[in-house]
Parts: structure tokens; sequence; C-alpha cells
């Protein structure tokens, strides 16, 4: 556990910020704004930021954000590896069955790293 | 830490009001930050000052940044394309204090602009993800799970907690804040400040019309006082 070294983020982050400091490590994003895209129910151990309502859904692509490494590894010290992240919009009435019908215009968006979103 | 005031009856300094729910988060942050200050990650002299450095930010210069947008074309764009450098202009450097941002936020700022037929509102629903920089600490109700779990389901029935009530032709947009980018609403110039100034206008762009609760509105320059309500099924560790 000591080996691991605490002050990497530091080193890789000053004077850029992050996610500032992974750009260019992506490579193309592999998605573009407009895109239809499904949330992919990927199994996650103890670390995840893709929140379970999502999952399944389908949504649009808003905003093709950064790259960084993903959460899911990221939490756990590895950073070598990074992804185009994406905010996604969706509209309530997909995420929400019982989403009142009056309201069928209401949205919410969130952000994915790319693993976990795939062709429509 | 010791409470220096203990017996000494300030009646006129009455203890912070009990917080009802405490979340596993919030628990784990004062775990993590123990273990790192006695592993000598950093010291809790550095905490202090990073805390402090927090503390002292406020949402004046988010405010500032929209009223600034309000009056100054180019700069709006700036700020709706690159919030980072628009900081900047109200004295804000996302590098601070470490040189690579706060100890725990991330430097990349988006700024949701509101039309007459989108409004937008924020929320984390994972932790309580927020603009610290420009915009200060969160309110406590933004971190409860009651908002969190709320917002992303039922929007307009919490927005009207707050007293905001929009029409249906008006889209809600929820931004669940789950990943590295923060937000803040630009809500729009409202009617009745025609020829303010910045200072003016940054008054009434308050802490909760940038997280999308409320509108600004001439002569609010306050934000809403939420009463903090007992949980009715607590959680018990």
């Amino acid at each position: 556990m000591s080996q691991h070294d605490r002050t990497h983020h530091a080193k890789i982050a000053t004077g850029k910020g992050d996610p500032q400091c992974f750009k260019g490590t992506a490579g193309p994003p592999k998605f573009k704004v407009g895109e239809r895209v499904r949330i992919r129910n990927l199994p996650d151990i103890f670390y995840t930021r893709c929140q379970v309502y999502t999952r399944g859904a389908i949504g649009e692509v808003a905003v093709v954000t950064h790259e960084s490494p993903a959460p899911e590894d990221e939490a756990w010290g590895h950073v070598d590896k990074s992804e185009w992240f994406y905010i996604v919009r969706f509209r309530q009435k997909d995420l929400w069955p019982e989403y009142p019908d009056a309201f069928a215009k209401d949205t919410l968006q969130t952000e994915f790293s790319e693993r976990w979103l795939e062709k429509v | 830490m010791p409470h220096d005031d203990h017996g000494h009856g300030h009646g006129h300094n009455p203890p912070a009001p009990m917080v009802d729910e405490i979340s596993d988060f919030e628990a784990l942050e004062i775990a993590v930050r123990e273990l790192a200050i006695a592993k000598g990650l950093f010291t809790a002299e550095d905490h202090r000052k990073f805390t402090e450095f927090a503390e002292h930010i406020g949402p004046t210069p988010a405010a500032r940044m929209v009223a600034k947008a309000w009056l100054d074309p180019e700069y709006k764009k700036l700020c709706l394309t690159d919030a980072i450098k628009a900081s900047l202009a109200v004295g804000v450097n996302w590098l601070n204090p470490t040189g690579f941002g706060t100890p725990s936020d991330y430097t990349d700022l988006r700024v949701l602009e509101d039309t007459p037929t989108l409004h937008h509102v924020v929320v984390c629903t994972l932790c309580s993800c927020y603009p610290r920089p420009i915009l200060g600490f969160q309110p406590e109700w933004y971190r409860t799970p009651n908002y969190r779990r709320r917002l992303v389901r039922w929007p307009r029935q919490v927005i009207a907690e707050f007293g905001l009530v929009l029409p249906p032709e008006v889209e809600i947009r929820v931004e669940d804040s789950n990943q590295k980018c923060r937000f803040i609403v630009m809500p729009m110039r409202p009617k009745g400040t025609e020829g303010w100034t910045e200072d003016q206008l940054t008054e009434i762009v308050t802490r909760d019309c940038l997280i999308g609760v409320a509108l600004p509105r001439p002569g609010v320059t306050t934000n809403l006082k939420m009463p903090v309500h007992r949980a009715a099924k607590p959680a018990h560790h």
C-alpha cells in the first residue's frame, strides 16, 4: 500500500487543473453531439458514478466535455487510461414512467464516461 | 475540540442547530481526513488553511459573473464557452490554492443559460458536487438526501417548495452534476432592472438563483431560509 505515489496527482495537474491535465490522452471521441445513446448496465465493483436511474435509458449526447480516467478506475489509483466524457440529455418521461404528461418537455442531463454508452 | 466557553453562560451566542441527517459520505470525509493527517499527507494546519480558503469565498464571484454577462454580450459568450477563463474576470483562479485547484474540486465549470422556455436547476445525486471555488460552500439543504433524491424525479415539486412555480411551457432541465464538471445557472435578467449597474445586478443574483431554485427579482437579495425538518425515518448507525 505504501508504494502508491500520493503526490502523483499534484505532479500531473499543477498549473493545468484536472481534467485539463488529461487532455489529448483518450484518442478521438466515439460519440458526437446529437447522437442517441443507451446507458449500459455494466457491473461495478465498490465504486461507480453511473447512477442506477439512468441505466438502460436512451438519451442524446448534449456536450462532449473532456478526457479523464473513469472514476471507476481512478478510485483505485489507475490513472494511466483516459476516456472521453459526455453530458447526455434524457426526457424525464424516459427516466420516470410516472412523470406527469403535462410536463412532457422536461429533461435531465448527467455525465458519463465513454464505457457506459452504446449506440442506439 | 475543547469548548472554551463551556459553562460560562454566553446566552447571546447559542450553539449551531443540530443536523438531523449526516450522510455516509460526510462520515467518510472525516475518517479519511483524520487518516490523511495521521499519515502526514497534509497537516491539520493545511486543512485549516484549505477550509478558510473555501469559507471566505461565498457566492459573490458567481453573482458578479452573471451580472457582467447580462451587461456585456462578449463576456457572456466567454462564460458559455470557457467559464474557467471567464472566472478570472471576477477574481477566481480555479487553480488556487494548491496550483491544481482546491483539494476536492475539479476545474471544469459550465454555465447553464436559461431562456424564456428553458430553466436549469442543479443537483448532485451522488454526494454534493458544487462549484465551490466560485460559489462557496453548499447550503445544508443541497447536501441532504431529501433534495438529492427528489430533485431528479420531482423537480417541479421541489422547486415549488422554494417558491418557484414555472408553467408547463417552460422546460425544466435538471443537471445532475455527477462527474468532474461543475455547474452554475445563468438566469435571465429580470424586468425592472433597466439601467442598473453591475453592483446592483450582482446583489440580486443570489446563491439560490445560481443553483436554479429561485429566479432573480428586484429587491430580493437574500436566500430562502429552508427549515430543517427532523428525518421521518432517521438512519441509526
